[in-house]
């Protein structure tokens, strides 16, 4: 996002007119003659003008949120004053009251977040340089190091390559470009390079919107040789995607719509609002700081498969450990906690809702992602106001948000802003329960120990009532028919060349899919089996012709297996060699295992859902 | 009238061509619309439409300098783009409606753009050429308007334009469809081909032999062959001169269509030329006279000694005198005149280099003589062998199975009776277009990948309605299938997929 070094930047960047190679030469222009010309000089010109008071007002050495809510009530005060009460300034109120509540927690605890942000600010900035390590879409389309993307090395927080712009051949080569923008054509984010560089470019994009909507259509997608280019546009707010990646058009949507919603949590839709007043109201400054946010859950499009399965996970847990978290919860969902959470990474401990409140799996996905793509979350206790697409996009909810050890954290969601002393109190309660009834190194454990394997597959049918935690279980006994087909596979995988697969329940919204064993060594393998699973999520589920029951997908890399019930819906990878009937065999085993041990995986009996 | 009852039946779709190279300067842009259609759209509309298309293809060369635009899909339309020579951008709009069974395949509708480019190129050649002759363009836009009207009137059906649509999908345009012969008969075949290009007394002649409306023999190159088995289908076999009679054909829609919008004779030019801008400077209605019409619908008929004959080609403007029609080949590039001979359900096409012939039509009808004295008895025998083994519309039928079968190395394909297909759901065909739409997806990445291997791929899917819809991709051949009536098991699909292929594919996609 537009940090403070925005500056010189800002009025270097020029509009549509002079300088960007293409966007300012003379093709574009004409392409868009008829119409639009004056919208992209006007565009490009507005926002030089703004960026560079953007920067201005920036460069005051402002701190984390606190510079940002003086801000937004600046920007606001005057519609304020004039009009009542204002979307600005309600927004501006909602970052206010985590800043005062987290003062007041300051002084009574000695170790408060004094600002959201102000750590992420510096982690996106810092990054900048640590790029190119891990993600196989941070690097250049031609360049192919494997080498490189292989690499197990840790992703990277943060925006990076802040120094290209649309001039840059590395940023034209970039393999998924995600870009935020306003309907006037001001850019809000950009996945690569500094948004204020890219205000021409921006106010292309808003042009072409535009002029498919001045024909009384909407635009959709673009296809150029391996190019995608997505758009969305939600009122005031047009995202586009350009990818070149394999992703089918149904994902990238997706995608957006995450994004999107990503900023309606940390927003809500009310800064529409400030459009409505404004139509050039520039957006950036309420999302400050929020880059890594936006990295981080960009980043899970291509690991993390309940961006596109609609569904949450559970970590592997003993259910009487589950069930015990589950009844702590619910005691304080029972004092006016909306929502509580218990998380272990993106993965669900237990989750309680009061009565008839449902929470939708994107909403937990986003919020996750909020809460571990924030470093200020981990140092100390958090009450920050959050805004669930899925529950209600107009309105705030106040998370208090902790983490209990290293990766499993407790968020307690509330309707109510004053409630931070009630629920830290709860925390409380919550976590002297938790450490008593070993709930947490249970988790812990669990995180050690893994889910399910394919090498663990049962051959054989018989002992029903299984168990997956090998500590709960009495030990598999290895079978004579398993260890010959094993050593048939040569170590690799599973029976019958399984290799993966994933298994959402319907009416649970939740999904298990198994712990990654070779041949998926590398992230990029991993990305790749992912992808071939997303393309399979949307071939399968077709808006225009209803969901298909089964599918078997052959080509070079595996052999794919879906099948579609009313209950369920498993995505299986094999062995491009595999054998479609034991394949199939497979398959129906995996699903018996998954009900065999689905007290163990999934959260069961637990009422957040109200259907 | 054929051209104007096209024009006037319009809403659901748009065609354009432009080129990039002219109307540069500001005021000039109308300068780069070389066909519109409906012609009848307010400018500032036109314009609009280019504006957006060039707009974008240059947007998406900032991402994709190798290959820019090629569709746009919004809520309300598709807009599928083909780049048919260097700047030379043509793009159809078609407007998606549910209701209306509106639903489009993008490769389906680029193959349409193709066809009616590679076929002006046969008749006229290169739109560049023609454009570099003559800058202000005006006979070209001519030549343009009346070739592509004379083809969209082959999709009119019950005066709406139709597209292939998702109803389409066992089809593949751009391939030829062959006649299986035995090995007698392909004997009498090869010597009736060496005696007739003997007849025409040149080495580089060419010939083209179809029984019904299914290639039989070539001599020429794939790409020509495409082409001229394409207008003979089109034009010049039996059924498409006696257009009404029967419908089978694999490609095209029935024929009823085409009479429809036949008229007796061709329109007035003032219905031709009424769509036309006066703004261009040059009087369109006399452009529009001196226009080949090789499309025209009726102009064909068969001749007393057996030759196809036509005054679509005229000495002169405004002549009365017919001339042997012309074509160009477009792997050599050479002219050559175009005679075709027809005996019962054989169509004899061949070619002679216009260069060869020194006395023009005189040496035309010499050759023709010369073919007719040694030929027509081997005409009637390969005639009467073709037609013995000849198993009717339904040759290629293959009972529980709709089929498409497409060889991308031969350019062959082969499908279903229509008959046939048309007994599917609408839903199986939905199923079926969305598949091959994902295909076309993959095949074109794989293109563009080029990692030195075709890709590879098998789906086989079980759609909400029960039926399989299958597609099977293998070393450059492509499979397409429904079964409708299948067990539900994915071994029972895959296994009637692996019979068919042992049986009628050489097991090219069996797996074992």
């Amino acid at each position: 996002m537009s940090s403070s070094d925005g500056g010189d930047d800002g009025s270097a960047s020029s509009g549509a007119g002079s300088g960007p190679v293409v966007l300012g030469s003379k093709p574009i222009e004409d392409g868009f003659s008829q119409l639009r010309v004056t919208d992209l000089a006007n565009g490009g010109a507005a926002n030089d003008g703004d960026a560079e008071a953007a920067a201005a007002e920036g460069s005051g050495g402002r701190e984390g949120i606190a510079a940002e809510v003086g801000e937004v009530e600046d920007g606001g005060a005057a519609s304020a004053r004039a009009g009542g009460r204002s979307e600005i300034e309600e927004i501006g109120e909602a970052r206010v009251m985590w800043r005062s509540n987290s003062e007041g927690e300051g002084e009574a605890q000695g170790s408060p977040s004094s600002s959201g942000y102000a750590g992420e600010r510096g982690s996106s900035g810092g990054s900048g340089s640590g790029s190119g390590i891990g993600e196989e879409e941070d690097e250049i389309e031609e360049v192919r190091s494997d080498a490189v993307s292989d690499s197990q090395a840790a992703w990277m927080p943060g925006k990076r390559h802040v120094d290209e712009d649309d001039a840059s051949i590395s940023w034209r080569k970039r393999k998924k470009h995600f870009f935020i923008l306003s309907h006037s054509g001001k850019p809000i984010y950009s996945r690569y390079g500094d948004e204020h560089k890219l205000a021409g470019f921006s106010a292309t994009l808003q042009a072409i919107i535009s002029f498919v909507e001045n024909g009384g259509d909407r635009v959709k997608l673009v296809r150029a040789g391996k190019h995608q280019v997505v758009f969305l546009v939600k009122g005031p707010i047009y995202l586009v995607c350009i990818s070149c990646t394999e992703e089918p058009y149904e994902s990238l949507r997706g995608q957006l719509e995450l994004i999107y919603g990503q900023m309606i949590l940390i927003l809500t839709k009310s800064v529409n609002r400030c459009f409505e007043k404004n139509p050039k109201f520039d957006m950036t400054p309420l999302l400050g700081g929020t880059d890594v946010v936006f990295s981080s859950l960009i980043h899970s499009f291509s690991w993390n498969p309940a961006t596109f399965l609609h569904a949450y996970t559970c970590l592997p847990l003993g259910y009487a450990t589950r069930q015990a978290a589950g009844a702590v919860l619910q005691d304080v969902a029972d004092s006016g906690v909306l929502f509580a959470i218990l998380m272990c990474k993106h993965k669900v401990v237990s989750l309680v809702g009061a009565q008839k409140a449902s929470l939708h799996p994107d909403d937990m996905l986003l919020l996750a992602n909020f809460v571990m793509s924030s470093e200020s979350f981990r140092t100390s206790e958090n009450f920050s106001p959050i805004c669930l697409p899925r529950y209600n996009p107009m309105a705030f909810l106040y998370a208090y948000v902790h983490y209990l050890d290293v990766e499993t954290y407790l968020m307690l969601l509330t309707t109510s802003s004053d409630a931070f002393y009630h629920l830290k109190d709860c925390r409380m309660r919550i976590e002297t329960v938790l450490l008593k009834s070993n709930v947490l190194s249970e988790v812990q454990r669990s995180m050690l120990d893994g889910g399910m394997r394919v090498e663990d597959l049962p051959i054989d049918p018989l002992p029903r009532s299984g168990s997956l935690l090998p500590r709960l279980g009495q030990g598999r006994p290895v079978t004579d028919s398993q260890e010959s087909l094993k050593e048939a596979y040569a170590g690799i995988g599973g029976p019958a060349g399984l290799w993966h697969f994933i298994y959402r329940s319907i009416y649970l919204d939740q999904y298990v899919a198994s712990e990654f064993s070779p041949p998926f060594n590398t992230l990029r393998q991993q990305k790749r089996l992912y992808r071939a699973y997303q393309k399979m999520y949307a071939s399968m589920h077709d808006k225009g012709i209803g969901a298909h029951k089964t599918q078997f997908r052959r080509d070079e890399h595996y052999v794919l297996l879906c099948w579609v019930t009313q209950d369920f819906e498993l995505y299986a990878a094999f062995d491009p060699l595999a054998d479609k009937a034991s394949a199939i065999k497979t398959c129906n085993r995996v699903c018996q295992w998954v009900k065999d041990v689905e007290n163990e995986i999934f959260l069961l009996g637990a009422s957040p859902f109200s259907w | 009238m054929g051209l104007s009852s096209v024009a006037s039946n319009s809403e659901g779709m748009q065609l354009c061509i432009f080129d990039l190279r002219r109307g540069q300067n500001e005021g000039q842009e109308l300068d780069k619309i070389l066909f519109f259609y409906p012609a009848d759209l307010p400018f500032s509309t036109q314009l609009s439409v280019i504006g957006l298309s060039e707009g974008l293809i240059t947007f998406t060369r900032i991402f994709s300098p190798e290959a820019a635009c090629e569709v746009i899909e919004a809520e309300r339309h598709s807009h599928v783009f083909f780049e048919a020579e260097p700047d030379i951008w043509m793009v159809v709009i078609v407007e998606k409606n549910k209701e209306a069974e509106a639903i489009w395949r993008v490769e389906g509708l680029r193959k349409v753009l193709k066809e009616v480019h590679s076929l002006f190129l046969m008749f006229h050649g290169s739109i560049r050429s023609l454009l570099e002759k003559e800058p202000a363009a005006g006979s070209v836009r001519s030549q343009l308007y009346i070739f592509i009207m004379d083809y969209l009137s082959d999709f009119l059906s019950s005066k709406k334009l139709q597209l292939p649509s998702f109803r389409d999908s066992l089809k593949e345009r751009a391939t030829v469809q062959m006649l299986t012969v035995g090995r007698e008969a392909a004997i009498e075949v090869q010597s009736l081909v060496r005696v007739v290009e003997s007849c025409t007394g040149s080495q580089s002649s060419h010939s083209l032999l179809l029984f019904q409306d299914l290639l039989v023999s070539t001599t020429l190159s794939p790409d020509d062959t495409i082409n001229l088995f394409t207008y003979a289908v089109l034009r010049l076999t039996p059924r498409a001169l006696s257009a009404g009679l029967s419908s089978w054909s694999y490609l095209r829609k029935g024929s009823a269509a085409s009479t429809a919008v036949t008229g007796p004779t061709m329109g007035s030019t003032t219905s031709l030329s009424e769509p036309f801008h006066g703004s261009r400077g040059t009087s369109a209605g006399d452009d529009h006279s001196h226009a080949v019409r090789p499309l025209q619908h009726d102009r064909w008929s068969k001749g007393r000694d057996g030759f196809l004959i036509t005054d679509i080609w005229q000495a002169e403007p405004g002549s009365l005198v017919s001339v042997t029609p012309s074509i160009w080949l477009q792997q050599t590039e050479e002219k050559m005149y175009l005679c075709a001979y027809q005996h019962k359900s054989l169509t004899f096409i061949f070619l002679i280099p216009v260069s060869s012939v020194i006395n023009g039509e005189q040496g035309i009808l010499a050759v023709k003589q010369l073919v007719l004295e040694h030929a027509s008895l081997k005409m009637l025998k390969v005639e009467e062998k073709l037609s013995k083994g000849w198993g009717g519309e339904n040759a290629y039928h293959v009972s529980g199975y709709r089929y498409l079968l497409v060889d991308g190395d031969r350019n062959l394909s082969r499908a279903s009776p229509p008959g046939k297909v048309a007994t599917l759901t609408k839903d199986s065909l939905l199923a079926l277009s969305k598949l091959r739409e994902e295909v076309d997806i993959e095949k074109s990445r794989a293109k563009w990948d080029n990692d030195g291997h075709e890709k590879d791929l098998e789906i086989c899917t079980r759609a909400r309605n029960n039926a399989w819809v299958i597609s099977q991709v293998t070393r450059g051949k492509e499979l397409y299938m429904v079964l409708e009536n299948a067990n539900e098991t994915l071994l029972y699909a895959s296994d009637a997929v692996q019979k068919f292929s042992n049986r009628y594919c050489n097991g090219a996609f069996s797996l074992d």
